[in-house]
This record gives C-alpha cells, sequence and structure tokens, in this order.
C-alpha cells in the first residue's frame, strides 16, 4: 500500500540544483571553471590510473582466455583434464600475443613515414569512449609531457584524432570518427584540390564535403590532412581512404564516403604529435 | 555525518565500477552506465528530494571522467532522480519490482534526456550516436544492476530522509 511520504520542499531543492547545474555548463562553456574542473579531472583521472591498469592487467589475459577457449570447445568436452592444460597453454599464447601484438604498434609508432621530422610521444590508450554519445579515446600522456590541446594524435595508418582535453598524466583525443570531428583535406594529383572530413559518430563511416560534382574519385584514393594556413592539423598526414563516391543530381557537391586511415578499433598506442599551428 | 560519508562511498564505488569494468564491457559498442542508478534508486527509496541530490552529486562525479560539458550529467542526473523520485511516490512500495521498472523507464529517459540536453548545448556529435544501442544496453543493464544498487543506496541514504522503501529493498540501515 502507498503511503504518505515527508515532503522536503523537493521543488525547491530541484531548482537550486538546476540553477547549480546550469551555472556549472555556463562557466564551463566560458572556460571560467577550466582551472578548476581541469584539477578535479587531473585527480579523479591520476586517482582512477592505477587501479584501472591492475584490473585490466587482470583481465585482459582472461578475457583473451576465454575467447581462445570458445574456439577448442570440442577438445574441453572430450577431456576435462586436457582442457585445462589447453586453457593454461591458451592462456600464456594469449599473453604473449597480446604483448607481441602491441610491441608491434608500439615500433611501428616509431615508424609513422608521415610525421616526419615532427616530434612525437608515444602513449598507451588508456580507456576508450568514456561516454557512449562521444568517439574519443584516454591516453596516459598529459601536459606533464609536453602534451596540449589541438595537438594532432596519430596511429598506425594515419590521423587518429586530436587532444581535446590535456590533464597532468592524461588526455582525452576526439577521434576523427567523432560527430564534432572536422578535418581539413587534400586529395588528388593537382594541388588546390581540397575538402572538409566530417565525423559521423563512433562506428560510423566519414563524410568528404566540398568536393566539386562531377569529380573522379577512385576507391582507396587517400585524403590527407591539408595544412593549409591556420590549419589544426601538419600537412601531409593520411586521414580516410575514399569508400565510394557519387554525384546525385543536381547536387553541388559529390557524396563521398570515406573509411578512416588508422585502426581505429582497439588502438593499444598512439603518438600524439607535438605541434600546434604556426601563430 | 555517518550518512554523507557512506553515500560518498557509495558514489565513488559506483564511478570506480564504471571506469575501471564497465568502460570496457562493449554491446554493440555501447557500454552499461550505472552512475545514473544511483540517481533512480535514491528517487525509488528517498523520494524526490533524495534522487535529485543523488542525481545532481553522481553527476558531478561523472562529469569529471566524461569530455562532455561539465554539469550536463548533473542536470540530467536531478531531473531524473526527481522524476524517478516523483512518479513512484503512488505504487505499493512493497512492490520488488519497483526498482527493476524505475531503472528500465528511467536509463531511458536519462539517456535520451541526456543526448537532448547535449544537443541543446551545442554538443552536435550527439545528433550522431545510435540512441536505440544505448538506451536499450543501459536500460537492460541498468534493470539487471537495480536490485542490489537500490541495497547500497538504502544503506547509504539517511534513515530520516527514507521516505518509502520497498520492502524488498530493506537493508539494516534503514528504519521504515
Amino acid at each position: 500500500m502507498a503511503k504518505p511520504r515527508r515532503q522536503h520542499r523537493p521543488r525547491t531543492t530541484l531548482v537550486i540544483l538546476v540553477l547549480a547545474s546550469i551555472t556549472l555548463i555556463t562557466l564551463d562553456a566560458r572556460g571560467q571553471l577550466g582551472s578548476v574542473t581541469s584539477g578535479l579531472q587531473s585527480v579523479a583521472s591520476d586517482a582512477m590510473n592505477p587501479v584501472r591498469s591492475a584490473v585490466d592487467a587482470v583481465v585482459r589475459p582472461i578475457g583473451s582466455f576465454f575467447a581462445g577457449s570458445v574456439e577448442y570447445g570440442s577438445v574441453q568436452r572430450q577431456n576435462e583434464k586436457l582442457q585445462e592444460e589447453i586453457g593454461a597453454l591458451r592462456q600464456q599464447v594469449s599473453e604473449r600475443s597480446d604483448a607481441v601484438q602491441r610491441l608491434a604498434q608500439l615500433s611501428e609508432l616509431d615508424h609513422l613515414p608521415f610525421v616526419g621530422s615532427l616530434q612525437t610521444v608515444p602513449a598507451e590508450v588508456i580507456d576508450e569512449n568514456a561516454s557512449n554519445f562521444e568517439a574519443t579515446i584516454g591516453i596516459d600522456v598529459g601536459r606533464a609531457n609536453g602534451v596540449a590541446l589541438g595537438m594532432p594524435v596519430v596511429g598506425y595508418g594515419g590521423l587518429v584524432g586530436q587532444v581535446v582535453e590535456d590533464q597532468r598524466h592524461t588526455a582525452t583525443v576526439r577521434l576523427v570518427t567523432d560527430g564534432q570531428s572536422v578535418v581539413g583535406a587534400a586529395y588528388g594529383k593537382t594541388a588546390g584540390a581540397l575538402a572538409v572530413i566530417d565525423g559521423n559518430g563512433s562506428g560510423r563511416p566519414l563524410t568528404g564535403d566540398l568536393v566539386p560534382p562531377g569529380t573522379v574519385l577512385h576507391r582507396g584514393e587517400v585524403f590527407t590532412t591539408s595544412g593549409l594556413q591556420g590549419a589544426v592539423y601538419p600537412p601531409g598526414i593520411p586521414v580516410a581512404e575514399v569508400v565510394s563516391s557519387r554525384t546525385a543530381p543536381s547536387a553541388s557537391q559529390e557524396s563521398v564516403t570515406l573509411r578512416p586511415m588508422a585502426q581505429l578499433g582497439g588502438m593499444a598506442y598512439v603518438s600524439v604529435v607535438l605541434w600546434g599551428p604556426p601563430s | 555525518m555517518q550518512s554523507v560519508a557512506r553515500v560518498s562511498l557509495v558514489v565513488v564505488l559506483f564511478a570506480v565500477v564504471q571506469q575501471v569494468f564497465l568502460l570496457g564491457v562493449r554491446i554493440d559498442g555501447v557500454h552499461p552506465d550505472v552512475m545514473v542508478l544511483l540517481a533512480i534508486a535514491a528517487g525509488v527509496i528517498g523520494g524526490p528530494r533524495q534522487g535529485a541530490l543523488m542525481g545532481f552529486g553522481a553527476g558531478l562525479v561523472a562529469d569529471l571522467f566524461l569530455p562532455t560539458p561539465f554539469g550536463l550529467s548533473a542536470l540530467t542526473g536531478c531531473l531524473v532522480g526527481f522524476a524517478i523520485g516523483l512518479s513512484t511516490v503512488a505504487f505499493d512500495d512493497s512492490a520488488w519490482w519497483l526498482p527493476t521498472a524505475a531503472a528500465l523507464v528511467g536509463s531511458a529517459v536519462y539517456e535520451v534526456g541526456y543526448g537532448m540536453l547535449g544537443v541543446l548545448l551545442g554538443q552536435s556529435q550527439m545528433m550522431h550516436v545510435d540512441y536505440a544501442a544505448i538506451v536499450l544496453v543501459v536500460a537492460l543493464t541498468n534493470s539487471i544492476l537495480a536490485v542490489p544498487a537500490a541495497r547500497l543506496v538504502g544503506w547509504s541514504l539517511p534513515t530520516s530522509q527514507v521516505e518509502s522503501v520497498p520492502s524488498a529493498m530493506s537493508s539494516p540501515g534503514i528504519r521504515r
């Protein structure tokens, strides 16, 4: 049976909390809360990282072990003892292959041809898509390592994204697939062929804008960062390759679908390019 | 004072679980979001005022780990906590299904509301997400976790503030 509840002026409380929230959002948007929130976020992030790393170190091999075990289900059913041995062996292999894969990714970052002479800082990916509403990754380097807001982040294959939050020892990178990501790009062999590559959300293909109608684009053709004056990325970093291109009737531009050059899923390491637009 | 410590402990516990364990759990690219469960459970157990307060506090903690505008989770959380508290006040307090149902509905409302408020605040990327998948994953996982979450929240809330507790959720910390 429902019973009456004590009322503590809940509407007044709600109004106060809503006003407080709106004030925080406004101050944050204006940057007036920047140092406070950034400091708190740094503390929270620094406190969480050791726990996350420790758990990850334990959980990752177990996850790999179970993933591998599924493939050998019939063997497991035949002999329980053998199953344990196979499981233990597979766990070792998973651990090793995981380590080898991560090492390969790390060594690849040392030989990214498009980075050239630009200075980079290698970083480990510590989380992926902290919010369901953003395509972002967290990395384990921050201001203490020379990382700053707006710096490009690259990975094997090409551009990964841009630093959008910098804490002391960690940073958040907005991926090129995020709905807010916009990258000025060049394509084709002729100079001056420029486009804008827009993100459409995690896991979705990119869109190429401002490509004139009738432009011939081949599947696999690579768009690179344009590096125009004022651009937020240095020139020549591969961003995406053409998946499809078509001209809709009476359209003012080509409808271009692209795929990111960098392998954005399951990244273990990335490199932050210590570069800012020339002032 | 003791209840403040308990509430803080529960909020931190949920934040750790979210950041350490649940961020890695992906279902169709979507991870569970248990922070909103605090607001919902507090709304069911403590009423609209407790729901709003818990939603605000838990939202602020969640915002520390999110790249979205600081305060957005707090705003959405306090609105949802209040709404859940208000809408469940008339229900039979012994109903075992109340926290689960509230988690199912409240989580869906929270995710959609969060996205809509985000778009209003200029977060254009929030227009490009799969709302059906987010709502489904978050609502279902939260409805599964609703009962233990309600027990923890019931334990943490000050007894004088607990306005109604489903009997299935009652714990030693709650005086009905």
